[in-house]
C-alpha cells in the first residue's frame, strides 16, 4: 500500500513520540489530574453549579482536561520542528523523498491525531470515573472541530517558537512557562468568576486555552449556546492568524528547493 | 535502471554564497559518470559540505548549472530527491532505538516491509550494530552513530549517494569495511560523491579526486594522475641520531629556506621532513648543512609523494 508523503511523515512522527516519556506527558499527567485532583477536590467541593447546571467537580474538570489535550498535542507536534532541527532530522528529511510542505503537514496531522486520540482517552477515563455528560450530535461535531482547530493553533504557536528559539535551555524554559500560564491560568481547573483574583482573571481572559475549554465544556455539559459559537469563531480566527505566521516563519527557516 | 544520461552528476560553474559577500563554493565544475566514486578533498571550510548541500537540494545555488541523473537541479528538485541518498556530515537520528531508526527510515522511503526487515538485519550485521540494536541512537558513541547513519541510508535504493565524511570517528577496521561496501555498491552501478579528510582513504576508494580550497576546485584527477602531476616532488625524511637542540631548530629552518628546490619543510626534535623537487641532488647539500650545525643523521628516507603530500602542495598555493 502506497502512503502519501505527508502520511508517512505523520506515521514517523507518531512512532518517534511513543516513548514512555512523551506518553506520560501526553496521557499520564492529564490522567493524574483527572484521577487524583478530580477525586480529591470532589471531596471538598461536593457539587458545582454553572449555567444553571449542577455537576460534580470531576464532571466539571473533565472538559478542561479534554481541552488541554489540544495544547499538549500542539506542543508535541510543533516541538518536533525544534527537535528535528536540533538532532539533524529536519535537514535529513528535506533531502529525502518529500517536499517542504509535506514535512509541515506531517507535523499538523500528528498534532491533530494526538489531540483527538488523547482527548478521546481522557473522555473515556472521565466517563468511567464519574462523568455525567450531556453531548448532542451538534455538540460532538463542534467539540471535534475545536479540538482540531485548537491543536493546529498550538502547533503553529510551537512552530513559531521552534523557528525563533535555537538553544535547548531557552526552548525548555519558554515551554515550561507557557504550560504553567496556559494550563493553570485558564478555565480548565476552576470557573473564572468575579471573585477570581484579578491577575488570573486577566490572563484567563486572554488565554486561548480558556476559549477552547469553554467551548468543550459547553459541548460536553451545558449545551451548544451562543457563547459556544462565539468561542469557536475566536478560536478559528486565532488559528488562521497563527497558522499563517508559522507558515511565513517556516518558509524562512532555510531556503531549500 | 540508469536513465539516458552521460553524467550522473554534472556541475558547471557552481557558485554558492551564504551571505552574498563571500563565496563558499566559487565557480566549481566537475562531472561524475554513473558508477564512479568521486572524492572531494579540502581543508576545513574549503566548501565540500556546501557543495553537497547544494547538489542535494538543501540550499539553493547562487549561480551555475547542476544536473543530477539528467535532471536540472532548479527545476526537478523533488524528483531528484527520490533518486539520491545523503549521509550528512552532521548527525541525524530519530529519537528511537537503532533498529527502529532503520524501520522508520525504510517506511519513509516506501521500502516494502519484508525488505526493510531483511535489509536492516543485513546492514546491522555488516556495520556491526547487532549488539546495540536496542540502544537509543543518542546513547551511541560517535563512531557507532556514524555507522548507523551510513548503514541506514542503504535501506533504500538510490542512483546517487552523497557521503559527507562518512567514516569520521570510525575505527580503521570498520572504516575499511564501510569503504569496501561502498566500492561494491559502485560496481553495481551506484554513483558516489564522497568527502573525507583522510587522504589515504580517498586514495583507496575514489576513482577520481577533486581538491577544493577556499571554495575553488584547485586540482582534479585520479590519485595516480595527481601524484604524477605533482610527482617531481619527493619527500625526504631525515632522522637525527640525537635530539636536535632547541636552539638549532631555527638555524635548520633558516638553512632549508635557502635551498631553492625545497617547497616545504618541517623540523621536529628528531625528525626533519623536507618536500621538494630533485631531492636526490639536494639531499647531499642538506646533509652537509646539517653536519655543519653538528647534527648527525642516522637515517635517510626518500619517498614518492603520498596523496597527503600532493594535497598539502596543492592547497598551500
Ligand atoms: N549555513 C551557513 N551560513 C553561512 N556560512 C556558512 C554556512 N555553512 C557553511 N558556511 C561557510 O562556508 C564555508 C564552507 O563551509 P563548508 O561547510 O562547505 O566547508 P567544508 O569543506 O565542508 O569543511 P569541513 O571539512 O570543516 O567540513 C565556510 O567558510 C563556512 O564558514
Ligand atoms: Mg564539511
Amino acid at each position: 500500500m502506497k502512503l502519501p508523503a505527508m502520511v508517512r511523515l505523520t506515521v514517523r512522527n507518531v512512532l518517534v513520540n511513543t516513548d514512555p516519556g512523551t506518553m506520560f506527558f501526553m496521557l499520564g499527567i492529564p490522567a493524574f489530574y483527572l484521577l487524583v485532583l478530580g477525586t480529591m477536590f470532589q471531596g471538598l467541593i461536593p457539587s458545582f453549579t454553572q449555567h444553571g447546571v449542577t455537576t460534580s467537580y470531576t464532571t466539571f474538570l473533565a472538559p478542561g482536561i479534554v481541552g488541554m489535550q489540544a495544547f499538549t498535542a500542539g506542543n508535541i507536534g510543533g516541538g518536533m520542528l525544534w527537535a528535528d532541527r536540533r538532532w539533524g532530522m529536519f535537514e535529513q528529511l528535506l533531502v529525502g523523498p518529500f517536499r517542504r510542505a509535506d514535512y509541515l503537514l506531517g507535523i499538523m496531522l500528528v498534532s491533530v491525531f494526538f489531540s483527538l486520540a488523547g482527548s478521546g482517552i481522557m473522555m473515556a477515563l472521565a466517563f468511567l470515573i464519574n462523568g455525567d455528560f450531556n453531548i448532542t450530535i451538534l455538540g460532538a461535531i463542534i467539540l471535534m472541530a475545536v479540538l482540531v482547530l485548537g491543536s493546529i493553533f498550538f502547533t503553529s504557536l510551537f512552530l513559531i517558537i521552534s523557528v525563533l528559539v535555537r538553544t535547548m535551555n531557552a526552548y525548555q524554559t519558554i515551554t515550561f512557562l507557557l504550560f504553567f500560564m496556559l494550563d493553570f491560568a485558564s478555565t480548565a481547573f476552576y470557573p473564572v468568576t468575579p471573585s477570581t483574583p484579578l491577575v488570573l482573571r486577566v490572563i484567563s481572559t486572554f488565554n486561548p486555552l480558556s476559549y477552547i475549554v469553554d467551548v468543550v465544556r459547553d459541548c460536553m455539559l451545558y449545551g451548544v449556546s451562543y457563547s459556544a459559537w462565539v468561542g469557536t469563531g475566536i478560536i478559528t480566527l486565532l488559528t488562521v492568524i497563527f497558522f499563517y505566521l508559522s507558515l511565513v516563519l517556516y518558509n524562512n527557516v532555510r531556503t531549500g528547493l | 535502471m540508469s536513465g539516458s544520461y552521460e553524467y550522473a552528476i554534472d556541475v558547471e560553474n557552481l557558485v554558492k554564497s551564504y551571505d552574498g559577500v563571500k563565496n563558499a563554493v566559487d565557480d566549481v565544475s566537475f562531472q561524475i559518470k554513473p558508477g564512479e566514486i568521486y572524492g572531494l578533498l579540502g581543508k576545513n571550510g574549503a566548501g565540500k559540505s556546501t557543495t553537497i548541500k547544494t547538489l542535494t537540494t538543501l540550499v539553493p545555488p547562487t549561480s551555475g548549472n547542476v544536473t543530477i541523473c539528467g535532471m536540472e537541479l532548479r527545476k526537478k528538485a523533488s524528483q531528484i530527491r527520490k533518486l539520491i541518498g545523503v549521509v550528512q556530515q552532521e548527525e541525524a537520528f530519530d529519537f528511537a532505538t537503532v533498529e527502529r531508526n532503520f524501520r522508520i527510515y525504510g517506511m519513509l522511503w516506501e521500502v516494502p516491509a519484508d525488505k526493510i526487515q531483511s535489509r536492516s538485519e543485513d546492514l546491522m550485521e555488516l556495520f556491526n550494530l547487532k549488539e546495540i540494536r536496542k540502544k537509543r541512537a543518542f546513547e551511541l558513541s560517535g563512531g557507532q552513530k556514524k555507522r548507523l547513519q551510513v548503514a541506514r541510508e542503504f535501506i533504500h535504493d538510490m542512483q546517487v549517494l552523497f557521503l559527507d565524511e562518512p567514516t569520521a570517528g570510525m575505527d580503521p577496521i570498520m572504516r575499511r569495511s564501510v569503504l569496501d561496501f561502498v566500492m561494491g555498491k559502485a560496481k553495481e552501478g551506484l554513483t558516489v560523491l564522497f568527502t573525507t579528510q583522510i587522504l589515504e582513504e580517498a586514495d583507496y576508494v575514489c576513482d577520481r579526486i577533486g581538491i577544493m580550497d577556499l571554495g575553488k576546485k584547485v586540482a582534479e584527477g585520479t590519485s595516480a594522475q595527481l601524484k604524477e602531476r605533482f610527482g617531481s616532488l619527493k619527500k625526504l625524511v631525515l632522522t637525527a641520531t640525537d635530539r636536535i637542540p632547541a636552539e638549532s631548530i631555527p638555524l635548520v629552518r633558516a638553512k632549508l629556506a635557502t635551498v631553492p628546490s625545497v617547497t616545504q619543510y618541517e623540523v621536529g626534535d628528531r625528525e626533519i621532513t623536507v618536500i621538494g623537487k630533485n631531492m636526490g641532488k639536494t639531499v647531499y647539500s642538506i646533509l652537509s648543512s646539517l653536519s655543519s650545525l653538528s647534527i648527525d643523521i642516522d637515517q635517510v628516507n626518500l619517498d614518492a609523494p603520498s596523496l597527503d603530500d600532493v594535497f598539502l602542495e596543492v592547497v598551500k598555493k
